[in-house]
């Protein structure tokens, strides 16, 4: 299950950042995710040529950790989403199903003539539609 | 359960996903909503160069989410990094969705590297304006300069975006050039990806 979404700007500044575990390790959380930004600009600045395509939305699996394992997407504005999964089996088309869904969210909170680009994103709809995506991405891949 | 196995209903118009959803808004009422954005900026500028800076400001915002927006609905989307993917980007896909039609055509500049010039018989934002002879070379096309510079900044490529009128012979009106030039950075980085 998901412990941990993130919305990090072009600048590598945090948007959002929400965790849904009860245990109190969230800024470990925070140290992982920001950790795994530096994974980011590396493959974005030396992509392999032979590996994945250039210019893919999709980072896939950015590293694996003890217990967990972080995922990575760069959207058209260098905005980044990284996902901070406690499973062991996760299929590649869940995560890609949805990193889809939590870009219509972001997509939809700026769009927003109120929000400021750049700024953290205040919005409870947005809250609330990541968190059903949250609960219905558990869901799905135990299903 | 209701809904298992069928499409499902949305109780709520505002929970609906954001789908492509019908692409047409009427012309008269954006005409009369982007007159009113000009009235309300023009009583409260005292000069033309502020009031072409607000309107780029507008149109900024715009662009900004426009390219969010545009990269989130064509699923296979990639990202652009290079200069002539992004610039016929803009001239046809953005285009295509605000207007209706993809731009007449995209030029690059013959005196400076970093020039490109979109060019169109008539903006459709400029379709009801006639500008009053003592505003001079003012074109409320600034709007849709900001909406393009809105566009190129969010995806990494910063430039300066005017709109100028470029008198045509034959024609009695003159045809609108959005110019675009380029910062440094983007030529030094076109220059090392070859």
């Amino acid at each position: 299950m998901i412990v941990c979404v993130a919305v990090v700007g072009h600048q590598n500044n945090p948007l959002y950042i929400q965790s849904f575990t009860e245990a109190d390790d969230a800024l470990k959380l925070h140290h992982m995710v920001h950790c795994s930004l530096d994974v980011v600009d590396e493959r974005v600045n030396n992509p392999k040529k032979s590996g994945p395509t250039l210019n893919e939305t999709f980072l896939g699996l950015l590293y694996p950790t003890e217990n967990y394992k972080v995922y990575g997407y760069l959207t058209n504005t260098k905005v980044k989403f990284i996902v901070v999964t406690t499973d062991l089996d996760v299929r590649d088309a869940d995560v890609r199903n949805f990193f889809r869904r939590f870009h219509a969210a972001y997509v939809d909170a700026v769009s927003n003539p109120f929000h400021v680009p750049g700024k953290k994103i205040t919005s409870r709809a947005f809250a609330e539609r990541v968190s059903t995506i949250v609960k219905s991405f558990g869901l799905s891949s135990a299903g | 359960m209701i809904g298992v196995g069928k499409i499902k209903q949305y109780s709520n118009v505002l929970d609906k996903p954001l789908a492509k959803g019908k692409q047409e808004v009427s012309l008269s009422a954006f005409a009369f909503l982007f007159s009113e954005l000009v009235q309300y900026n023009q009583t409260q500028v005292d000069n033309i160069a502020e009031l072409e800076r607000r309107l780029e400001d507008a149109g900024y915002a715009v662009g900004a989410r426009v390219l969010e927006l545009l990269c989130h609905r064509d699923k296979g989307n990639r990202r652009e990094t290079r200069l002539l993917g992004i610039l016929s980007f803009v001239h046809s896909t953005v285009w295509k969705v605000l207007f209706g039609k993809v731009a007449d055509s995209l030029e690059k500049g013959t005196e400076h590297e970093d020039e490109y010039m979109i060019s169109e018989k008539e903006l459709l934002v400029n379709r009801f304006i006639s500008i009053p002879k003592d505003m001079g070379t003012f074109n409320c096309g600034a709007f849709v300069a900001g909406i393009v510079r809105g566009v190129l900044d969010s995806a990494g490529f910063p430039a300066v975006v005017t709109a100028h009128f470029v008198p045509m012979e034959g024609q009695q009106r003159p045809r609108t050039t959005i110019l675009i030039k380029f910062a440094e950075e983007v030529l030094r980085r076109e220059a090392r990806l070859g």
